[in-house]
């Protein structure tokens, strides 16, 4: 079986997201099913600007082909004035605006488009919804296409342009079922075959020392929240709760930001902001943890939350996240907040209380086992890849 | 696609997929919730924090959450209101540059009596608008707690297992139909997708639909088989993308609102000369003294066969009955006429 994957980035210094989840996803196949992959995209590291940083060209990444073609265009300055204007009532914009729109965004890349319309691959996979590789591409690929959306509810999932994106789909791969409804609520498409999939869990690396040292505040016991530092993570927000947290209980807790910042978060005695860590330190700082914090309201998934449960860290997520909720929910590993006031009971209780973080850590661990191991997962996506194709090969008989 | 052992959206309605256990530690947890839920309840009604602090903070958390996110309350919402009705019109005078704050105290002084007469009048709006949207809430509320107590709950799927199977007397008829087209076919509900089985087993292009965990069964590898409602499922069914939709175990129970959505999603899903098979327990069979429990909890009764071909006349359907040889079911066949 021979899979191609189409994502705007790739490559080893892609940190999270959609992107990091393709590439786990194509790096699998190979290992464990001994498939043939390949990869179209972009030479872009940075999702903003979607400068050309990498060379194009042909290159082989951990058993993979990648083929990278360089961006006619990124994200413009326009694009900003039409997406505030757009995203005021999505759903009321018209198929040119939301076309003008997926233009502006970048990256564009006409290169790679053809390059999808020739490929021989028997499956392609598509990932993420949001960008002209994907929009583009599926619509010139004659093999069966996959999409996988990552979808959260953003503006961007109501204008008009990603209609055909969903509804042209042979066959989608979700992440949850919390994406799945949004999907369906948006797009008619619950004909369509599909499955929820989600991400496997690597091996836990250590570096051998403990967290509190390599954050530098000694035993003092700490939170932590792992990912990009940004605002639209809710980086901002918990620095702001926390820093309210800690005037009304003052202490020794601390919080660890872990992650590249990408906001104007100033650290101090009981923030510490970490920018990129090495993989064996982001490891020894979560299993060090009292409690892991995904503050973002916005994830199709949310790795970062499984990693936790992997060491058996009890976690809290932003309640208005349906798919970080979902995970707590249904594994009864975590709590959840929605206001600054739930914020601060919820982490009052677990600081206090021993036995329930041991709860809802084992409960988060057996789920992690149950569900989000590797070679359980890629041996469902390979057998929902096989049926895809044979499907589309009998449609065309 | 579901394999062998399905993903975790199939855990939250088993029921059974831990021990005691797993469900005294579901019990804590939902107290360890409540606890903190009145925790909150407490201490904002003590007001410990104050207002201006707690606003802009909720403010934080919202700048970034989805629009009416996930359980948000009315009374949440109108929490930021009430918050933000009073417009201050004394502005901070503040500055970097020297001179600044000098400057800019100047300037309110000079324009205070202006903007305090604006923001007056502002603010008395706001007042009005959130006292109307707090009498809204409270007829919300009561209205909510009149249609709760009103309420019929979703019907629930009705498995009879001698109606069920792949040997029942309607399944043979149903999947030759079938095998002789191509096109997509819906099951709802499913169950361990016994007849989405036998359906690609005859190169039927079959997946199954059920708001039931899945009963893990050997052999179902390959079987598209989701846990869903149905009602939502065919809701979100690309118009004229279905071959055939099968009803099974669904429409017994369910009141006539439901059962009329249902059709109409059924029928808008059917593409041209698309079919309809609806099996159905009989009225007489409901009543049954060995009639399934769900019979007795339910807030309706099967409709008679005739009832079908009305309503599915009416939905540009033409209609056959087959009925059971002991009387206690029968199956619909509506062929959507291709000129509808």
């Amino acid at each position: 079986m021979k899979v191609a994957f189409v994502t705007p980035r790739y490559g080893v210094e892609v940190m999270g997201g959609a992107e990091s989840a393709a590439r786990q996803l194509a790096e699998h196949l190979v290992a464990e099913c001994g498939w043939e992959v390949e990869v179209f995209s972009t030479c872009a590291l940075d999702h903003i600007t979607w400068d050309n940083v990498l060379s194009p060209g042909d290159s082989v990444l951990n058993g993979v082909t990648v083929h990278r073609y360089a961006s006619a265009s990124g994200r413009v300055p326009e694009f900003y004035e039409l997406d505030a204007r757009l995203r005021m009532a999505p759903s009321e914009a018209t198929l040119e605006q939301s076309r003008r729109w997926l233009e502006l965004n970048g990256p564009v890349t006409p290169d790679l488009v053809d390059a999808v319309a020739d490929s021989d691959a028997e499956v392609i996979a598509f990932y993420p919804y949001l960008y002209y590789p994907t929009v583009r591409g599926m619509e010139a690929s004659s093999a069966p296409r996959v999409l996988h959306p990552a979808a959260h509810d953003e503006p961007a999932l109501y204008l008009k342009v990603f209609d055909s994106t969903f509804a042209d789909a042979d066959a989608i791969c979700y992440h949850t079922a919390a994406e799945r409804r949004l999907v369906q609520r948006r797009h008619r498409v619950a004909q369509v075959p599909q499955i929820e999939l989600g991400l496997g869990v690597s091996p836990v690396v250590s570096g051998g020392r403990s967290g509190g040292e390599i954050l530098g505040i000694g035993d003092r016991p700490y939170v932590v929240s792992v990912g990009r530092v940004d605002e639209h993570k809710g980086s901002s927000m918990l620095a702001a709760f926390f820093r309210t947290y800690k005037k009304r209980h003052p202490g020794p807790l601390a919080l660890a930001l872990v992650g590249p910042r990408a906001a104007a978060i100033t650290d101090d005695e009981d923030i510490v902001l970490t920018g990129t860590v090495s993989e064996a330190d982001k490891c020894d700082i979560v299993r060090d943890a009292m409690v892991s914090i995904s503050p973002s309201a916005l994830e199709s998934f949310s790795l970062v939350v499984l990693e936790a449960w992997e060491q058996s860290v009890p976690v809290v997520v932003n309640a208005t996240c349906d798919p970080t909720r979902e995970h707590c929910e249904r594994s009864g590993g975590g709590l959840w907040f929605g206001s600054y006031r739930e914020f601060e009971a919820v982490l009052e209780r677990l600081c206090a209380d021993a036995r329930l973080r041991a709860l809802l850590a084992a409960r988060g661990h057996a789920y992690v086992q149950r569900y989000y191991q590797w070679p359980h997962l890629i041996r469902r996506y390979a057998v929902f890849l096989t049926t895809v194709r044979r499907r589309y090969d009998a449609a065309r008989a | 696609m579901v394999t062998d052992d399905p993903g975790p959206s199939d855990v939250r309605r088993s029921g059974d997929d831990g021990d005691a256990g797993d469900d005294e530690a579901r019990r804590y947890l939902d107290e360890v919730r409540r606890d903190i839920d009145e925790e909150v309840r407490r201490r904002r009604a003590s007001g410990d924090l104050p207002p201006n602090v707690e606003r802009e903070l909720d403010q934080l958390f919202l700048a970034h959450s989805p629009l009416g996110g996930r359980g948000a309350a009315l009374r949440d919402m109108l929490r930021l209101v009430d918050a933000s009705v009073f417009i201050d019109p004394v502005v901070p005078v503040e500055s970097r540059r020297p001179g600044g704050t000098t400057v800019k105290r100047g300037l309110r002084s000079l324009n205070l009596w202006y903007l305090r007469y604006v923001t007056h009048q502002v603010s008395e709006f706001a007042t009005a608008v959130s006292r109307a949207l707090h009498v809204l809430d409270a007829q919300m509320t009561d209205i909510r707690r009149k249609v709760d107590a009103l309420a019929v709950p979703p019907s629930p799927v009705v498995e009879v297992g001698w109606a069920h199977n792949p040997d029942a007397w309607w399944v043979e008829g149903v999947t030759t139909t079938l095998a002789a087209q191509s096109g997509r076919v819906l099951h709802a509900a499913c169950g361990d997708g016994w007849l989405v089985g036998a359906l690609v087993a005859r190169g039927v292009d079959a997946y199954g639909v059920d708001p039931r965990p899945p009963v893990p069964s050997a052999g179902l590898d390959l079987l598209d088989l989701r846990v869903e409602d149905v009602g939502p499922h065919i809701a979100a069914v690309a118009s004229g993308s279905l071959r055939a939709v099968v009803l099974s175990g669904v429409v017994e129970g369910s009141g006539f609102v439901e059962r009329n959505n249902l059709l109409h999603g059924a029928v808008r899903g059917l593409a041209p000369d698309g079919v309809l098979f609806v099996h159905s327990l009989t009225p007489a069979s409901w009543a049954a003294d060995d009639a399934p429990v769900e019979a007795d909890m339910a807030g309706a009764r099967p409709y008679r066969a005739r009832t079908w071909l009305r309503v599915m006349g009416d939905l540009g359907i033409d209609a056959t009955v087959t009925e059971g040889t002991d009387g206690r079911d029968y199956l619909v066949t509506g062929r959507l006429r291709a000129t509808r």
